[in-house]
C-alpha cells in the first residue's frame, strides 16, 4: 500500500515537473530537429519530400481560386497597359521579323556545314510541363513546389524552365510532387558566361528579386544589357540557356535581372537534357517509366 | 442529458477552429499568390494567427501544436527544419508571459505586443537561418516583409476576431 503511494506520488511529481519543463522540453526538441536537419539531410529530404505529397493536391485546390484572383489581377494590369503593348508587340513584331529571315538563312547555312563536317548533335532533350501549385517566396527562401513527381519522369536536379528562360532547378522529388530551386535563392549557383564578351562567371541568389555575379575574372568587360546564358561547366545544365540580363554594373557588383517573370509562373517545363550531372541521384527514389506528356523541344 | 451530435460537432469545431485556421494560412501563405502586397505579407500568416490565438485561445493552441505548426512550414517551405518551430514556440510563449497585460486591452496595444511579438520572430528567423546556412542575407527584404504584415494585422486580427466571435455565438 504504501509502496503504491510512493508511485503514485512520483507520478504525481513527475508529471508536475514535466508540465513545468514542457516548454523547454518542445524548444530542445525543435533545436534538436534542427540539428539532425543540418547533420543528415536525406532523412529530412525523404520526410519532406512526403509531407509535400500529401500537401501539393490540398495546395493544387488551394491554388484555383488564388489563380482566379491573379487572372482577375493580371485582366485589370493588361486593360491598363493595353495601349503601350500594342505600340510595344508592333514594335517587336518588325524587330523578330527580320530576326526570323536571319535565323532562317543562319540554319540552312548551319545544315549545310553539319553535313559537311558529320557533325553529331547532342542527345535530345525531353521535357515535362508541371504545374505550379505552391511559391514559398518569402525572405528567406525561393523555391517553388510542383505537381509532377518521379511518377512522372522527374529526377533530382533537372533544370526547370518558362518560355522566357531558365527558373531553377529541381532539388527535390516526391512521387508526384517536386520542389525547385530558384535561380534567385541564396543556395543557388549557376555556372554562366556573358553572351556577348564570352567572359565566364557564376551566378549567385541572394534572395532577393534579381541575382548576381560572382567569381568573376579580373578585368570583366560586362555592360548592362548583356545578356547572360549557361556556360554547361560543371554539367549540371547545358550550355547556352537563357537566364538573364545584366541589370547594373557598380564596383561592389553585377546585378542580374532573370529572364522568367516571377509574377507570372504558373506552369513550367521540367527538362532533361540526358546530362548526368553533379547532383547524385536520391536513393530513396527509383526512377519509374515516364508517363507524363513528352517530346522533344524544338 | 447527453449532447446532440449537433452540438458535439460545434464543440469540435470550437476546439480545432484555431489550429484549423493554422493550418489553412499555412497554405494560403504556400498558394502561387500573385497580389503585389499581400504577396509579401502572406508568409506572416500563420505567425499572426499564432499570436492571436495564443492570446485569446491559448488552451486551443497549446504549446506542442505549435512546435508541429513550426515544423509543417519548414518542411513544406523549404526552409532549414525547426526554425519556424523555434520562431513560433518562442512568439507563443512571449504571448503566454505577457497576456497579462495584452488581453481586455485597446487594439492599440494588442497591435503594438505583434509589433514587438514578430519583431522578434523575423529577427529570429534571419538570425537562425544566416547561422545554418553560414552566410550573411540580406536583412532588408526581411523588414520590408515585417513592415507590409504590420500594416496588414488590423485587417486579419479582425477576421480572427470576427471567427471566434461566430463560434462563441455558436
Amino acid at each position: 500500500m504504501a509502496d503504491r503511494m510512493k508511485v503514485g506520488q512520483l507520478a504525481v511529481s513527475l508529471k508536475g515537473l514535466a508540465q513545468r519543463f514542457a516548454f523547454g522540453l518542445l524548444v530542445l526538441t525543435a533545436f534538436a530537429v534542427m540539428v539532425i536537419g543540418k547533420a543528415d539531410t536525406v532523412i529530412i529530404e525523404r520526410v519532406r519530400s512526403a509531407v509535400v505529397d500529401i500537401a501539393a493536391p490540398v495546395l493544387a485546390v488551394v491554388s484555383r481560386p488564388v489563380q482566379t484572383v491573379n487572372d482577375a489581377v493580371a485582366e485589370v494590369e493588361d486593360l491598363i497597359a493595353m495601349r503601350e503593348e500594342l505600340t510595344r508587340l508592333r514594335e517587336e513584331n518588325a524587330r523578330l521579323l527580320s530576326w526570323q529571315n536571319v535565323a532562317q538563312r543562319l540554319e540552312a547555312e548551319n545544315k549545310a556545314l553539319r553535313s559537311f563536317f558529320a557533325f553529331s548533335s547532342g542527345p535530345q532533350a525531353t521535357f515535362i510541363t508541371a504545374r505550379v501549385v505552391g511559391d514559398a517566396g518569402s525572405a528567406f527562401v525561393r523555391s517553388m513546389l510542383l505537381n509532377a513527381g518521379a511518377r512522372q519522369g522527374v529526377r533530382n536536379g533537372q533544370a526547370v524552365m518558362t518560355a522566357d528562360g531558365l527558373a531553377g532547378r529541381i532539388t527535390e522529388v516526391g512521387e508526384t510532387s517536386a520542389r525547385v530551386l530558384l535561380i534567385n535563392d541564396i543556395n543557388s549557383r549557376i555556372p554562366v558566361l556573358v553572351e556577348r564578351t564570352r567572359e565566364r562567371a557564376v551566378l549567385a541568389g541572394d534572395n532577393s528579386r534579381q541575382a548576381r555575379l560572382t567569381l568573376m575574372p579580373p578585368g570583366m568587360t560586362v555592360e548592362a544589357g548583356d545578356r547572360v546564358v549557361t556556360s554547361g561547366h560543371g554539367g549540371t545544365y547545358p550550355a547556352g540557356l537563357p537566364v538573364g540580363v545584366v541589370a547594373s554594373v557598380s564596383e561592389k557588383a553585377v546585378r542580374i535581372e532573370p529572364l522568367v517573370d516571377w509574377n507570372r509562373l504558373e506552369f513550367v517545363r521540367v527538362v532533361d537534357f540526358g546530362i548526368a550531372g553533379i547532383l547524385p541521384p536520391q536513393p530513396s527514389l527509383v526512377p519509374l517509366p515516364r508517363r507524363g506528356a513528352q517530346a522533344p523541344l524544338p | 442529458m447527453t449532447p446532440s451530435l449537433i452540438q458535439r460537432l460545434d464543440g469540435w469545431g470550437r476546439t480545432f477552429s484555431p489550429f484549423a485556421i493554422c493550418l489553412l494560412l499555412i497554405l494560403i501563405s504556400l498558394a502561387p499568390l500573385r497580389v503585389p502586397i499581400l504577396t509579401t505579407a502572406s508568409p506572416l500568416l500563420p505567425l499572426m494567427a499564432v499570436y492571436h490565438f495564443g492570446l485569446f485561445r491559448p488552451t486551443l493552441l497549446p504549446h506542442w501544436l505549435v512546435l508541429l505548426l513550426g515544423l509543417l512550414i519548414d518542411l513544406l517551405a523549404g526552409s532549414p527544419v525547426g526554425v519556424n518551430a523555434v520562431v513560433l514556440l518562442m512568439v507563443r510563449h512571449f504571448v503566454e508571459a505577457n497576456q497579462r497585460f495584452l488581453v481586455d486591452k485597446p487594439f492599440m496595444v494588442i497591435w503594438f505586443g505583434y509589433a514587438l511579438a514578430s519583431a522578434g520572430a523575423v529577427a529570429g528567423t534571419w538570425a537562425l537561418i544566416c547561422f545554418l546556412l553560414w552566410a550573411p542575407i540580406d536583412p532588408r527584404p526581411a523588414i520590408f516583409q515585417y513592415l507590409i504584415a504590420l500594416a496588414f494585422y488590423p485587417l486579419a486580427g479582425w477576421v480572427f476576431g470576427r471567427s471566434q466571435a461566430k463560434t462563441r455565438a455558436a
